[in-house]
């Protein structure tokens, strides 16, 4: 009898727990069914606006990888090829040349070609560049911003959530689709958008 | 001409430093028309490499989840499972850099119930919910083999020793506090904390903060006296893991026939996940009824209270929001309370956006968080009442048992069961028989 | 026997490279830790060596040498930085080899430890039950823990948004509780009064006093940081503000006492620039006059902080707009509108009309103005069809909309540096300014000039007009009076100071006060008729507030109330 009882309690439990997992399966199939209904087939990835940005210097800080993933891209298509660039020059810089005491830029990552009379080509190297936006801010004051600070893909780990995003002041990261991973600005930026 | 337009630019840089700005697009200077055939070089821009992995990923996790489903119920081979969480540890961990992960995917999915302008990607539900799903159905095999977090601490295991029950029990809380601040901060936009203070991504990336690597460095040393801290005692995802494996139709079991109760498994788990067998109630039967009486009636205050007194947490917690720590700067700046300004307000400044418009949504934002409050506070009270339920109702079972909500799967204890062992041809029937007399 | 020895071997190896292993991940560890701490004190790309030198560069802008020094200091702090991060890499690579061995060896040596059950103790029940009780004791202890914990926590975060919340509950009735043109007109809000045309409404005031004796005057009360500015008034408070180099205080004064009710120093505006600007002496940074809405008053300094107070004194918002370029120094007054604060900010660098919300404080338009630098402050004018804001400048009178700050008309009549603000009445408008001309436009139908006389013209103090006339006082001391409508001059009179402050119209007198602080009194009539002569005893070139049946004036150092 008592066996009996014991054996029926058993078998209570085990509706029980069956019932109880199916609803379980259900909440889980549920919860991923409505999200799917709002999500997208692609990944997302981070960027930053360069629109928004205020170059902090923040960036070449506080992303996870030793050197940011975080560097400095150049539109040529918007560069005015100054003689005078204030995103290669120190301000007030004492001469126009190649000299480490003219240079803005701290890594030396920004190399100067001279193209024709009186036009240089500038050229980031990206080994060198720490992502600090010192010359994007030259180049936002006084040229016509064809320097401007992109999250580079073929560094960037995809946090989960972006450690750079997270401190930054202006709040110019977002996720933005893989599959047009830039912001960018110029002929570059118009190719890329349409 | 250009000369002219040089000493423009010349008397630009020598009367402004650059102050602050917002990076422009303004054509300051006419995109010259080269004489010589000079072409301008188009920039590059490298695909992300998640593109790559996207889907392989994803079969890489369905795959490892079936092995470790496999390994656990039906080969019962601890070695395998090592093997295989090894793999994982270097696939997940080393290779992929530990991002997304199912634990930290619970924020993506919260984030994406609560705001619509959050698309959530596939890939992250998938790896939400398929580790719940196996869990549903073969147990927590997940934790056992295929989480990188726990695989981590698995490999520094050496010297396990007990941790007190009640203090495992007490302990066991942390994870749902976790949770519900993980929720809680998710689905308002304050930040992905469970990302954040993430103990083991440094090593996988072989980088990071210095406190985080101290705060990994520190676990993985308690680790290797107290088995897997981070999976038992702050685990967000575990706590929902926990759940599922409670009501898992295929759990793994000590024995793979009878339990002998030889007690040979007894101290064989590191996680103190075995269920002592129960034969009798040494229990004064009043007392817990009385005491489970008091509880119920005092349920609905417990929650109430607890969700009264985490919403007016609002303030506080909001404070950790983007908008809402900004709108509170602005409003001390402004009313001359603190001095100076910081690069967040002179960036909102510089943005055109009215205070009006940033106060109004760092009030809604607040109301979230209130709202959130009395959720997550209730939950908590919940979680405490059923907490203390579960530990005044005993249930007599006659077996060593593994514990459906904490056990991992691992696969450790199976080899100290001479039943198992008899199974595995190691042993005489006689001898298991034997065993069993001498208890 | 051969095979125990061999795993006895490999036993003592797998010791000793666990021993190697751990020595060498201890030792990276710690210079892993020492490199850490070296480049978190000193940051190679942000070297102050360098930046020395670089200052030092700007002065000797010609020295090789130092060139050469950068150059080279420049290569040694890339190079630190970039081995440091080749170090950092390596170096945690080869800990993580190290530490990996380590474990390796350390699971092989632990397989040979196989550790056995240890089945002496009995299964206590007893305990186990007593574990379960403490366990529920101390789940108990730990949700109270949290409940007080989160409840003390919330008691004593301090809101950093509540008050912004309050205001916000405030503004949404607030157009209902602004006060109408009829309580407006009771009271003195801004610059030459209601809507700043130099007109008094429904009192009579006196018409002698005497400053040096004592004569009338019911009260003198001295303010401490000087300013240029006039008094306002609201109901029983005056507000006057006063500023110099270092400091920006605002006085709120009873008018029956003559106390100083409280005074607000705003300090820690944002954007309030470090370096104050140049300006002249007989400027100042406190020439703007104040102005209120009835529920809040607002200050511009000549820095471009402007603030808004209630009439406790508490700060509500402050903020810059702009540090003025102004080579005089920025003299334009604040006005209301509704719930916007109206500001006529004309600069070296362009012409702006600027609109704040009053209760925030926001920026509602900032209207561009192609005109040149002017001093002269707005005025507000009802012509029965629209509200406008019409601003005198150079070469324009432009009028514009004060909700949007949209252009509504303008006509070109003056030159050189407008300092006089605008006279209006009956439908005219009337400019000046010395060596321009003094110009009658009409509003009605298409904006036209009416009539332009260009005799005795004024230089600072701004023109008064009525229904039949207008009013205009040279800074050399000349008082005109014109026929509104046909730009006839009446009369004329030379008197010895010149003018610097503005007429203010009261019942049928003019009130007029010179640089010294005589009070000329005559009569709105064809001939010059002379009420009364009354001394100040004190120089003063700011406008009289007349309110109460009294007339507040502010001297170089004190302010005056005169009443019988």
């Amino acid at each position: 009898m008592a066996e009996n009882d014991s054996k029926n309690k058993v078998n209570r439990r085990d509706v029980m727990r069956f019932s109880l997992n199916t609803f379980a399966g259900l909440a889980v199939g549920g919860v991923s069914g409505m999200l799917i209904t709002n999500s997208n087939s692609r990944e997302m990835v981070w960027q930053i606006d360069p629109n928004v940005c205020i170059q902090c210097e923040k960036c070449s800080t506080n992303c996870v990888l030793p050197q940011s993933a975080v560097k400095c891209v150049h539109s040529y298509s918007m560069c005015g090829y100054c003689d005078l660039c204030s995103g290669y020059l120190e301000p007030g810089a004492v001469s126009r040349d190649t000299g480490a005491e003219n240079q803005l830029c701290p890594t030396g990552a920004i190399k100067r070609k001279f193209i024709e009379d009186p036009y240089f080509q500038y050229t980031i190297d990206e080994e060198l560049c720490i992502g600090c936006g010192k010359c994007v801010k030259g180049c936002g004051s006084f040229g016509n911003g064809s320097l401007y600070l992109q999250v580079r893909h073929d560094l960037c780990l995809n946090c989960n959530e972006c450690s750079i995003a997270r401190s930054c002041p202006s709040q110019a990261y977002r996720r933005v689709p893989a599959d047009s991973p830039y912001i960018l600005r110029g002929d570059e930026g118009a190719k890329n958008s349409s | 001409m250009i000369k002219v337009k040089k000493l423009i630019m010349s008397l630009n840089i020598l009367l402004f430093k650059p102050s602050f700005v917002l990076s422009q697009v303004v054509e300051r200077f006419p995109k010259p028309d080269f004489q010589s055939d000079y072409t301008r070089p188009l920039l590059q821009t490298p695909e992300p490499r998640i593109k790559l992995y996207e889907y392989f990923d994803l079969f890489v996790l369905i795959t490892a989840l079936s092995l470790a489903s496999y390994f656990a119920l039906k080969l019962r081979s601890r070695t395998k499972m090592f093997l295989l969480m090894i793999f994982c540890l270097l696939y997940f961990g080393f290779f992929r850099k530990g991002c997304i992960c199912p634990v930290g995917s619970v924020q993506n999915v919260s984030l994406a119930l609560f705001d619509a302008a959050y698309t959530i990607p596939a890939t992250v539900i998938a790896f939400f919910a398929l580790p719940l799903v196996f869990t549903l159905f073969f147990g927590r095999t997940f934790c056992a083999a295929v989480c990188p977090l726990g695989a981590i601490q698995d490999v520094v295991i050496f010297k396990p020793a007990v941790v007190s029950p009640w203090i495992a029990q007490v302990l066991g809380m942390i994870p749902y506090l976790y949770l519900g601040l993980a929720v809680l901060f998710a689905s308002t936009g304050a930040g992905f904390i469970i990302c954040q203070y993430d103990p083991f991504v440094g090593f996988f990336r072989f980088g990071a903060s210095f406190n985080m690597i101290a705060l990994g460095i520190s676990l993985l040393i308690l680790g290797t006296v107290v088995a897997r801290p981070y999976c038992r005692f702050l685990c967000p995802y575990g706590v929902i893991l926990n759940w599922m494996s409670r009501l898992s139709k295929w759990h793994v079991t000590i024995t793979p026939a009878e339990c002998i109760n030889c007690r040979l498994c007894e101290e064989s788990c590191p996680f103190g996940a075995i269920n002592m067998p129960v034969m009798e109630h040494p229990v004064n039967r009043g007392k817990s009824i009385r005491f489970l009486a008091v509880l119920f009636i005092l349920l609905p205050v417990v929650v109430m209270g607890n969700g009264w007194v985490f919403s007016r947490l609002s303030v506080p917690l909001s404070g950790q929001h983007f908008t809402v720590s900004l709108a509170a700067k602005i409003q001390s700046e402004n009313s001359g309370i603190t001095t100076g300004t910081t690069e967040e307000t002179d960036a909102f400044r510089a943005s055109g956006k009215t205070v009006e418009e940033l106060f109004r949504e760092a009030s809604v934002i607040r109301q979230k968080f209130r709202t959130g409050g009395w959720i997550f506070g209730g939950f908590l009270g919940l979680i405490i009442c059923l907490k203390l339920i579960n530990l005044t109702v005993i249930r007599r079972h006659d077996d060593y048992t593994a514990d459906s909500g904490t056990c991992f799967s691992c696969a450790r204890c199976f080899s100290y069961c001479p039943i198992e062992q008899v199974r595995l041809g190691n042993m005489d029937p006689d001898e298991a028989s034997k065993i069993k007399k001498s208890r | 026997m051969n095979e125990n020895n061999t795993s006895q071997i490999w036993y003592t190896a797998a010791k000793r490279i666990a021993a190697v292993s751990a020595a060498f991940a201890l030792i990276l560890s710690v210079l892993l830790v020492i490199n850490y701490i070296q480049t978190k004190r000193i940051d190679p790309l942000n070297s102050k060596a360098l930046n020395q030198l670089m200052v030092e560069l700007q002065k000797n802008q010609n020295d090789e040498a130092l060139k050469e020094q950068i150059r080279a200091l420049d290569l040694l702090a890339r190079k630190a930085y970039f081995t440091n991060l080749w170090q950092v890499r390596t170096g945690s690579l080869l800990l993580f080899a190290f530490v990996l061995t380590f474990l390796i060896a350390l699971k092989y040596i632990s397989s040979f430890q196989t550790r056995f059950p240890d089945l002496t103790a009995v299964p206590d029940y007893e305990q186990m039950w007593e574990n379960r009780l403490f366990a529920r004791k101390y789940i108990i202890f730990t949700g109270l823990g949290l409940f007080v914990f989160a409840f003390v926590l919330s008691v004593l975060t301090e809101d950093g948004l509540s008050r912004a919340g309050m205001e916000k509950g405030e503004s949404a009735d607030e157009v209902s509780t602004l006060p109408g043109i009829e309580e407006i007109k009771q009271n003195w809000p801004n610059f030459r009064g209601p809507e700043g045309i130099g007109m008094a409404y429904n009192i009579t005031v006196p018409t002698q006093w005497d400053g040096r004796t004592g004569e009338n005057i019911l009260w003198k009360t001295e303010i401490p940081v000087h300013g240029f500015n006039s008094p306002i008034i609201w109901g029983k408070k005056i507000f006057l503000s006063g500023a110099d180099r270092n400091t920006e205080v605002v006085y709120c004064i009873d008018a029956d006492s003559g106390e100083i009710l409280w005074q607000t120093e705003l300090n820690d505006i944002p954007g309030s620039p470090v370096d104050r600007p140049d300006n002249t002496e007989d400027t100042g940074f406190a020439a703007p006059t104040m102005a209120t809405d009835g529920l809040r008053v607002f200050i511009l300094f000549g820095t471009g902080d402007v603030a808004c107070l209630d009439f406790d004194g508490n700060r509500i918002w402050a903020k810059n707009i702009g540090v003025p370029e102004n080579h005089y120094g920025h003299s334009s007054s604040l006005i209301t509108f509704r719930n916007l604060l109206l500001i006529q900010y004309d600069q070296n660098s362009g012409g702006h009309l600027i609109a704040l919300k009053t209760d925030t404080g926001d920026l509602v338009y900032d209207q561009q103005r192609d005109i040149e630098i002017s001093w002269a402050s707005p005025i507000l004018v009802n012509t029965g069809k629209r509200d406008e804001i019409i601003l005198n400048s150079s070469p324009d009178v432009i009028s514009h909309d004060p909700l949007t700050g949209k252009e509504l008309w303008r006509i070109d009549c003056m030159s050189g540096e407008v300092a006089p603000s605008l006279a209006y009445a009956d439908g005219i408008v009337f400019a000046v300014n010395q060596y321009a001309k003094l110009a009658a436009i009409k509003l009605n139908g298409a904006p036209e000039i009416l009539w332009e006389s260009e005799d005795d013209l004024a230089e600072v103090s701004s023109p008064v007009a009525t229904k039949d006339f207008v009013f205009v006082a040279a800074s050399y001391g000349t008082i005109s009076c014109y026929d509104s409508k046909t730009g006839e001059r009446y009369w004329f009179e030379d008197l010895p100071k010149g003018f610097y402050s503005s007429p203010v119209v009261v019942g049928d007198n003019v009130y007029l006060m010179d640089m010294a602080g005589t009070m000329y009194i005559f009569k709105t009539m064809k001939e010059f008729s002379l009420v009364n002569t009354c001394e100040l005893g004190e120089s003063a070139v700011t406008i009289p507030a007349f309110m109460h049946n009294r007339i507040y004036i502010r001297g170089f150092k004190h302010l005056y109330c005169i009443g019988d």
